[in-house]
This record gives C-alpha cells, structure tokens and sequence, in this order.
C-alpha cells in the first residue's frame, strides 16, 4: 500500500513534469493546423518536424488534442466519485468555532466532522487516503471567530488556503424557528465573476467539494466574487405562482472568502510547490485583480 | 476725647444700623455721619502707624477726594507692618497664642491688633454685602453717585477692604464664616495666595527686579479670570512690592526708581534681558494704573502687551522644547526598544495600506446578491459538477452457461477443434452464445416479414444475406483503463501451458561436468533405442511387402 502510494505520487510528478514539453508540443501543433488552416506557409523555426507534426495531427483525437494537465489528473475521478470530506478544526477549538464546523458540515453533502484532540495533521491526511477521503477543510479561528479556512483535495491534490471575513453562523440567529433545519439535498451551485484562469482553477476547487445533484433541488449555494472576496451565500428557494416570481431564504451561515494561497500539494507537504500566493505589499496589488478582470 | 470718641462710635453704629439702599440717594445727614465715623476711625488707627503726618482726619471742608487721600496717606504703611507681623507669626505660631482677645475699645499695645481684626470682622460682616457685589462698581460708580455718597462709599470701601485686607493677612483660623465667603470669596484662598506673593516678593528682594516683575505679570495673567477681591490683592501686592522693593519708605517710591530697580545691574545682560523689557514697562504701566486706582481691565496692562506677553512666554516655551530631545514619534524610524513600552497604543499611527478593505456587507450588496441568483435560478443557469459519461471499464463478462444435453460432436473432433484454435486463433468457432443470437435474429426476421406482409409490404426492407463468417470468440473492444492502477502482466497461457516438468530446471551453462556428461548419456541413450526401433519398424515393412508381393 505505501510502496503503491509512493509509485503513484512519482507517476503523477513524472506526468507533471512533462507538461512543459507536451504544452511545447501542443503549441507547435496549433501553429502548424493554423498556417494550414488559413493557407499561410508554416513557420520557419517547424519546417524542420513539419512532416512528424502534421502525421501526428492527423492522428489525435478529441482525448490528444488537448493536452493534459495535472489538474486533470487531479480531478479526474471528481466527476464519477461522489465527494467525500473531513472537517476538523485547529486544535484546542473554542465552543463557537465547533458550532461553526458543525455548520459546515451540514452545508457539505458527505460530510464528517471529527474531533481535532491532538493528531498531527500528517496522521490525519495518511487516515483519510487509506479511508479514501477525496477533501479536508481545516477551519482556524480567532478568539470565536473563525478566520482560516483550508480545503485540502487528497490525492495529491491542490490545497487552498482561504481567510474567513464577516462570518454570521446560524447559531448567532436567536430565532430558531424562523430559520428552521437545513435541508440536506445536494445543492445547486452558483460561481459568478470567477473570470481568469486563477479565478477557475479556485471555483473548480471549490466546485468539486460538492457532489452531483439533482435537477431539481432547492437548495443553492453560491460563491460570488467582487474584487477579490468571495461572498459564500445559502438560500432556498420558492418559484410561488408562474410568473418568474422567486423568494429567496437564507439559511446557513454567511461568510467571505479571501483566497491567499494554492499550493501544489497536500497540507501536510510544506516544501510543496506554490501555485499562486498574495502579494499584499507590493505596490500595484490595491489596483490588481486575480480571480475576475 | 472721650466724647469725641463716644461720638465716633455713636456715629459708627449708626452707620451700620442705616438701612443699605439708602446709601444711594445723597442724604446730608448720612454724609455727616460717615464722616464722623471715618474719623473716629482714623483715630482708633493712629497709635498703630507712628511715622503718619497726620494725627486726626482733617473731614471739615474737604471733599471725598481729599479725605480719601489722607486715608491712604495712614493705610499705606499700616499695611506693610501688618504683613510683617503675619510673617512673623507664620513664622512663630507659638506668639499668636500670647496674643489676647480683647473687646472693643481697649487698648493694649499688643492686643490692638486682635481687637481691629476683630472690628474689622464685625463691620466686614455688615458690609460685606455691599462690598462684594459692588467692589469694582462701587468704584466705578463714583462718577455716578454724588461726592457726599462717594465720600461715605469710598471710605467704607477703603476700610472694608482693609478690614478684608486684616482678615485675610490674619491666622488662618480667623476665616469669617457666613457672611463673609461665598463662591467667589474664599478666605483660605485669599490667605495661601497672599502669603505666595509674599514668598514671591521675598525672592524678588534677591533677585533681579526683573524677575520679580515677571512672576508679578505672570500673577496678574493668571488671576485674570479671579474675581475683584483677588484683583484687589495684586493691586496690594504690586503696591507692596513697589514699597518692598524701596524698602520700607513711604508711597512716593515710585517717583525715585532708577534703572537698577528694574533692571538689576548695568552691567549683566541676560538673555531675557528684551522679554523683560516688555514686561517691565508692563509692570510698570500696571503699577502706574494702580496708583491712580483706575480698574480698567482685569490684568491692567493694554491687550497689545498682553498678547505681546502670551507671544514670548510661548518664545519661551518653544524653544525650550527645542533643546530637549524630541518625542519618540517625531524621532523617524523608532523601534520597540526606544521607545515607552505601550506606547504606540496611545498613538493614532497612519498607514498606507496596501490592500483593497474588506467589503461591508450593507443590504445593498446581499440585494444584489440576491438578484444575481435569481436571475440565474430562472435561467436554469447553475455551475455544478458535470457527470462524465461512464465508460464500460470491463468487458461484459461471458457468462459460461452449462449445456446438459449430450454433445453432438465426438471427443476427437473436440480436441481436434481445440488444436486448431490453438494454432491460429482466428479460426474460432462460433461460441454458444453466438449460436443463440443467430438463432434468435433469425427468428425475428421471420417474424418481421410477416409483419411486413400484413402491413401490406409498404416497406420492404431488403432481405439480408446472411454469410457463413467466422466470428472469433475474442473481446471486440478491448478498453483502455483510464487509471490503470495495475498493469496486468498475466500472460495468456497458464504456468504449466508454458512448461511441464519437473525438478530442478537447470540451463546449458549452468551444468557442471558431470551433468552435461549425463545428459549426453541419456540422449546418447534414447537415440540408440528410437534408433532400434525404427531399424524394427522398416524391418517390418519390408517383410510386409515381400510378403505381399511375394
């Protein structure tokens, strides 16, 4: 089993490591279909691999043509597998931070909340494969108010690290019986303004924390983004009468997500590659923005 | 005398006994009396100021301006003594208790003094009223009010702010109850602040004129707001210190100063020598008002050398803190170590930050929410997870079914079957299973023709040919793993199908000597015998022939 886990992790990097030359690959091919395409002659620099180029076009199919990336293989059973998610706190939490992650893990289908006690975070990531968990989130907190968020693929999978902003639980709402139970179907989800590469990649992060519903749920989770804070809401809602009259009820908890690290690794890998980080001192990051245009 | 006196106090009793307001109006009578009294007054002081030219208050034929005048002419030095004396028994507490309290009228020599503070009292009582109301205005109002009633007015000031002046230079102890203090008048007060003047003017005896002139002005700013008794008091300090500073001489002083009254030395030029300057001639300005007893202003002096004075001592104060060293938030880069521990937690400290605030989530914003996911909820419009289309990972299994019939074919051709398949794998026969699917589709072509023809034969498909082809009992799709987690090296054939034997299998170069040796015996053996045989087999054969032909 570890040999096993070792032999696929140096797969999976090997595979990685390639993706520069096959992107290299992939480039020259789309020049070349392209001059064909527009009748334009080849470029110079491929006259030389022309004739292997062009066979190997003719060739690929829709599964080569594109090439593959360690995303893919990241997520690539996300789609078949139902998710299946670990939350468990910082350690020595506080009773508001446990109310939240029990919060959380009725917003997450498939979700298991554990008691942190003292494991280190390796023991934990090495129990969930053998378990086969697909995620863990890590929630962290500053006296009672949750600040940290860590969602964590596990495979090899990439790890975000989010700060919380703004957090209103459920347990805050003194009227218990406005806001009555949480439904447990599998939600429908909303991404709105996830527009540059850095802003799908966190999306999809987040998209496959969920598993597929059905077509007629009534439950929604969003995530909306405005200059780089993600607004995650949970409503229900009603379709009262035909004409496109919708009410909207907010249930669970309400909170902003600011992401300031993708790491290329699991949590417990801390010399794991990082994809993207936050650059808050440089000068232009007030003007910049990462995960819509 | 004596009955000059009994008329004095007669007249003074009266005084008191007369109804206030009617001080207001001019009365003759009123004026006659008060002047009586003023001189009966002026006698009972007499024995204490030995150096007074005068021995009785001249009142016949002189008006308020004059009598008001010979008044001071006693007060002045009077005061000076008195102060004296309190210092002296600030000094030795222990006097005061040798000193006896005696009633009116009685003269000891050192009990004088107890009997006027207590004179002094009494008739403090009865006009304090006046007096606090309308100290200032009293004065101010001698224009107002005819000479008859400024005389009587101005001696009861004079005195009552004599007696006052007793009363406060008095032991502390002797502070009026009642009457006497009120919010703005408070004796204890009156008597600290005398005696740091005095303490003031002691060391101004010692230093330059100067200096003192500055803690003068410096009184005289802060009292600004104080009320008229205190203003009276820096008039009497200033007074006091102009007749401390010419010694004990008599009010005239001012005429003979000289430039090293005021300015000390000559020679010594200090670096405050111009701030002095200016309030020097401020001092001086004031102590000329005060002599001519005009209150104009709270502090005396004209607003332009007010706010000359506000603007130096401000000079003095700047540059002061300039040669101090500077707080820690002017100093530039300032770490923890150097500065108060705390300290940047009192400090307001301005940054530039960096990054865009955290958004308030005002209604606005979860409205617009709101009306995102609405519009996407009718349009059907979700991001969710997409199930990939599920490709068949395995082959569909064949399931072996078990024919129980007896089979048709002998054992041999069975065998025979297997030997061919073995040897090119493409001439399979066709499986049960085909068998059945065969059967089945032609069955239902039967069917469908006959469907056909009830329908009339509108549709006539073209019969299809069936021909014999072999179909190879091999997986049509032979699927690729999307995830091979394990590449199968199982070959086709099982271990025993790719060697039979037993024993230790040893190769050609692993043999020793005698091996080899062996193996050559044994093949040498068996050669010899198939050798034999055949030579009996042809031997045989050609026996059979020669019998045949033969």
């Amino acid at each position: 089993m570890l040999r096993r886990n070792i032999r696929m992790r140096r797969e999976y990097l090997y595979r990685k490591s390639l993706e520069g030359k096959e992107r290299l690959l992939y480039e020259k091919k789309r020049k070349i279909r392209e001059a064909l395409q527009e009748g334009k002659p080849i470029p110079t620099e491929l006259r030389n691999e022309e004739a292997a180029l062009r066979r190997e076009i003719d060739l690929e199919d829709e599964n080569t043509a594109v090439p593959r990336t360690h995303i893919d293989d990241e997520y690539a059973h996300a789609a078949e597998k139902d998710p299946k998610i670990l939350l468990t706190t910082s350690r020595d939490p506080s009773a508001p931070l446990q109310q939240f992650v029990k919060e959380l893990s009725y917003v997450f289908p498939n979700a298991q909340r554990m008691n942190r006690g003292g494991q280190v975070i390796s023991e934990i990531i090495e129990s969930c494969r053998a378990h086969d968990y697909t995620d863990v989130v890590l929630v962290h907190e500053h006296r009672g108010v949750p600040d940290g968020l860590i969602v964590c693929h596990l495979p090899y999978g990439p790890t975000a690290y989010f700060g919380l902003l703004n957090v209103v639980t459920r347990h805050e709402i003194k009227d218990k019986k406005a806001i009555g139970t949480m439904p447990e179907a599998y939600p429908h989800l909303i991404f709105d303004n996830f527009s540059t590469k850095l802003g799908e990649r966190t999306a999809n992060i987040l998209k496959y924390l969920f598993p597929v519903p059905k077509p007629d749920t009534k439950r929604i989770v969003t995530f909306s983004n405005q200059s780089d804070y993600v607004s995650f809401r949970h409503h229900i809602y009603e379709k009262h009468g035909g004409p496109k009259s919708i009410e909207l009820k907010e249930i669970g908890p309400r909170f902003e997500l600011r992401l300031y690290q993708i790491k290329l690794g699991t949590v417990d890998q801390a010399e794991a590659q990082i994809e993207w980080v936050i650059r808050p001192y440089m000068n232009t990051s007030k003007k910049r923005k990462f995960l819509s245009d | 005398m004596a009955d000059s006196k009994d008329a004095g106090e007669e007249a003074l009793r009266r005084l008191i006994a007369t109804f206030q307001p009617s001080f207001l109006a001019p009365n003759p009578a009123l004026s006659e009396t008060s002047r009586a009294a003023s001189r009966h007054l002026f006698s009972a002081l007499r024995p204490f100021c030995p150096k007074s030219p005068l021995d009785q208050l001249l009142i016949d034929g002189f008006d308020a301006e004059q009598i008001w005048q010979q008044i001071d002419l006693q007060s002045q030095p009077l005061l000076s003594s008195l102060r004296r004396q309190v210092k002296h028994f600030a000094k030795n507490p222990e006097e005061i208790s040798k000193l006896k309290v005696v009633p009116l009228g009685k003269k000891v020599e050192k009990e004088q003094r107890e009997d006027w503070v207590e004179e002094s009292d009494g008739f403090d009582e009865e006009l304090e009223d006046d007096e606090e109301g309308e100290g200032k205005g009293g004065e101010e109002g001698m224009d107002i009010e005819d000479e008859d009633e400024e005389q009587g007015r101005e001696s009861d000031n004079e005195e009552e702010s004599e007696g006052e002046d007793e009363e406060e230079k008095g032991e502390d102890g002797e502070a009026g109850d009642g009457g006497i203090e009120d919010k703005f008048l408070k004796i204890d007060e009156l008597a600290k602040y005398l005696e740091k003047e005095e303490e003031n003017f002691e060391k101004a005896e010692e230093d330059t004129r100067g200096k003192k002139g500055a803690d003068d002005e410096e009184n005289t700013e802060d009292d600004d707001d104080d009320d008229e008794e205190e203003e009276e008091e820096e008039e009497e300090s200033d007074e006091d210190a102009e007749f401390g500073f010419g010694g004990e001489d008599a009010a005239g002083d001012m005429e003979n100063a000289r430039y090293e009254d005021f300015f000390g030395d000559k020679g010594k030029y200090s670096k405050k020598m111009k701030a002095q300057l200016h309030q020097e001639s401020e001092g001086s300005d004031e102590e000329d008002d005060d002599m001519k007893f005009k209150k104009q202003n709270k502090g005396t002096a004209s607003t332009h050398q007010k706010q000359l004075e506000k603007i130096h001592s401000k000079i003095e104060e700047m540059e002061k803190a300039n040669l101090e060293p500077k707080t820690w938030t002017m100093q530039g880069e300032v770490t923890a170590a150097k500065r108060p521990k705390n300290s940047a937690l009192e400090v307001d400290l301005d940054f530039e930050h960096n990054v865009r605030p955290a958004p308030v989530i005002t209604e606005e914003v979860t409205a617009s929410i709101e009306d995102m996911i609405k519009k996407r909820i009718t349009e059907g419009n979700f991001n969710d997870v997409q199930k990939a289309p599920k490709l068949p990972s395995k082959v569909p299994r064949e399931v072996k079914e078990l024919d129980d019939n007896k089979s048709k074919k002998g054992l041999a051709e069975i065998y025979e079957q297997e030997y061919v398949e073995k040897e090119d794998p493409t001439s399979a026969p066709l499986s049960f299973r085909d068998e059945q699917k065969q059967q089945a589709s032609v069955l239902f072509k039967k069917l469908g023709l006959k469907l056909d023809a009830l329908a009339h034969f509108s549709f006539a498909p073209k019969p299809v040919i069936e021909d014999m082809s072999v179909q190879i009992n091999v997986p049509a799709l032979a699927m690729e793993e999307i995830a091979p987690v394990a590449v199968s090296d199982a070959a086709m054939l099982a271990p025993e199908e790719v060697f039979e034997g037993k024993g230790d299998i040893k190769e050609e170069t692993e043999l020793t000597k005698e091996e080899r040796k062996r193996r050559r015996a044994n093949k040498k053996r068996r050669f010899k015998a198939a050798a034999v045989k055949r030579m009996g087999k042809k031997v045989q054969e050609g026996a059979l022939p020669n019998q045949m032909n033969g």
